[in-house]
């Protein structure tokens, strides 16, 4: 929707659950996408990059679970 | 250990598995509510199923929650189609700053812990007027000071 559309919470109560939301929803994305590029084949430092964020902090978030569900990760470089 | 640390324990692991499937990594108070509602056999399951809350139904107001707050700043849930990302499932989520609070508000709803009961964890869940319980009850049109007034009636005549 248009900037000017996008509504903007009157009630500070609104707002800040607004925000936990957003940061669910941010969290949610962030699990689904990074599982998305490494089934894909992309390499840990690359994910990084493309989230702004050390290599170290995506592989320590990640690593696990990506392991436990059997995805094939390509060795860090 | 005794009966009232026990339930707490089950409610912390119960909660924590409510967590992990919402992909949280904290277990918040939200997600020992929908504990509570999942383990039967004590007053505040009952407290709750009487109003129809049972732990699908609390689920579905946390889900609407979720959608309205995001609805506040003009985002849809519907525009994402996100796929169910894989879980650890080792990795157990730790009590987050609402877990923990509802917790404290639990100890100081009752005399002592040997007074401590299931219902008493209901009202520390529910006594505020702020963070996304309070929010996702009042969405779904229950009353949740009535709840509460039911909840400490209970400890009155139900010994759990």
């Amino acid at each position: 929707m248009p900037a000017e559309d996008v509504p903007v919470p009157k009630d500070p109560a609104d707002a800040l659950a607004a925000v936990v939301a957003l940061r669910r929803l941010a969290d949610q994305l962030e699990d689904a996408a990074v599982e998305q590029a490494m089934r894909a084949g992309w390499s840990w430092p690359d994910v990084a990059e493309a989230l702004g964020v050390t290599r170290q902090a995506v592989h320590k978030k990640h690593a696990k679970r990506l392991i436990a569900a059997g995805v094939v990760l390509r060795r860090r470089q | 250990m005794s009966r009232i640390d026990h339930y707490i324990n089950d409610i912390i692991i119960r909660g924590g598995a409510e967590a992990q499937e919402e992909g949280s990594a904290t277990t918040e108070a939200h997600h020992l509510l929908l504990a509570i509602a999942a383990i039967e056999g004590t007053a505040a399951h009952r407290v709750l199923t009487a109003e129809d809350l049972g732990r699908q139904t609390i689920r579905e107001a946390l889900d609407r929650e979720f959608e309205h707050s995001l609805g506040a700043v003009g985002v849809s849930l519907a525009s994402f189609d996100l796929p169910r990302p894989s879980r650890d499932p080792k990795a157990l989520p730790k009590l987050g700053a609402s877990g923990r609070l509802a917790i404290e508000r639990a100890i100081a709803a009752c005399k002592g812990k040997k007074d401590m009961r299931p219902a008493h964890l209901l009202l520390g869940v529910l006594d505020t007027e702020i963070g996304t319980v309070p929010r996702a009850l009042a969405l779904s049109g229950v009353d949740r000071i009535a709840l509460m007034a039911r909840a400490r009636e209970t400890l009155t005549h139900e010994s759990w």
